[in-house]
């Protein structure tokens, strides 16, 4: 039996308006992210070859995907179920700013990977943007019955709108 | 500083271990990214609520350590282009996580050469996690380093 219907179909092309995250590349936020994966890079401080090639201190590749943070003022998922034992505190959207797909919604979702392209450093105390579309949904059968592929692109932007890096994320509906 | 020309089929690079990783090197990541999902700090909720065997390593966090191999092999005059990754298995507290690449092909353009190399992360016990494929782009000898911010060529 089919789990992919037309109107799951339909979503393919949607895309976001642009959204810009809350905080600018922060020196603070690099120093920490860069302790955190042990990768004690000159360039994320602004020294060395590195830094004098690609215009001052940047923040690591993969660093602009992980700056669309809970701003302020926003509710607070955490406080909201601090007495749910239950709430496993992930909170985190897998849509990248897309409507979720109706009637994929009752199905469980694995990560299935990614997929990333750079095409240059986020520099620091530079905005970044988001925008994101639905490339394809397709259907597979498996072994353990069919499964949805979710494919989400993600075009993540510097305050110039020169393009960053681009994210093909998979999704796995089942 | 490598060059295309100094890049062989077969080639290793030297791997990229980190870890013993503990629950602080995980706690460390997920504040570092604000990811508040218990299963990467909580041991009582994964182990006992999510019947997880023990913590586990962020998907997100392995990322970083394969780009940083490529990274830090092509810097600062190549340029990583492309990394694709597939989360096979999971990793978990205490395993240490090796950070593995080989090239599979090189092929030139214009300006620059492009080499493909298979990745992927083994564990202390030589189980892979995380298998994928990236493209670095490198320069000639003698030549103007990759073009930065880096441009794709026309036709790869």
């Amino acid at each position: 039996m089919s789990i992919l219907t037309e109107a799951a179909k339909a979503y393919i092309g949607t895309e976001t308006e642009i959204e810009i995250a809350c905080d600018v590349v922060e020196r603070g936020a690099v120093r920490r992210y860069a302790q955190a994966i042990m990768d004690d890079d000159p360039a994320y401080h602004g020294e060395g070859p590195g830094a004098e090639r690609y215009g001052g201190a940047v923040a690591p590749l993969i660093f602009p995907t992980h700056m669309f943070r809970r701003p302020f003022g926003a509710p607070d998922p955490l406080q909201e179920k601090a007495s749910d034992t239950d709430f496993d505190g992930s909170g985190i959207s897998t849509t990248q700013g897309l409507p979720e797909i109706e009637s994929l919604k009752h199905l469980a979702i694995l990560n299935g990977g990614s997929s990333i392209e750079f095409r240059r450093y986020a520099r620091h105390g530079e905005t970044v943007k988001l925008k994101s579309r639905y490339a394809d949904i397709v259907e597979k059968e498996t072994s353990k019955g069919p499964i949805a592929l979710v494919y989400i692109d993600s075009d993540y932007l510097g305050s110039d709108d020169e393009l960053l890096c681009r994210v093909r994320r998979t999704y796995i509906r089942r | 500083m490598i060059c295309y020309e100094d890049v062989e089929i077969g080639y290793e690079l030297p791997r990229l271990a980190k870890g013993p990783l503990t629950n602080m090197h995980l706690m460390r990541w997920s504040a570092a990214m604000e990811n508040w999902h218990r299963i990467h700090y909580d041991e009582k909720f994964a182990t006992q609520h999510d019947k997880l065997p023990a913590l586990l390593v962020s998907g997100s966090q392995k990322q970083q350590f394969i780009a940083q191999l490529l990274k830090d092999w092509v810097a600062p005059h190549g340029w990583v282009w492309k990394v694709d990754f597939q989360f096979r298995s999971m990793n978990y507290v205490g395993e240490t996580l090796s950070s593995w690449a080989r090239v599979t092909a090189k092929r030139e353009t214009p300006g620059f050469g492009l080499v493909d190399l298979d990745v992927g992360i083994l564990n202390q016990d030589g189980k892979e996690s995380t298998p994928g494929k990236a493209t670095v782009a490198l320069p000639y000898r003698g030549k103007s380093p990759v073009p930065y911010p880096f441009v794709p060529p026309a036709s790869a």
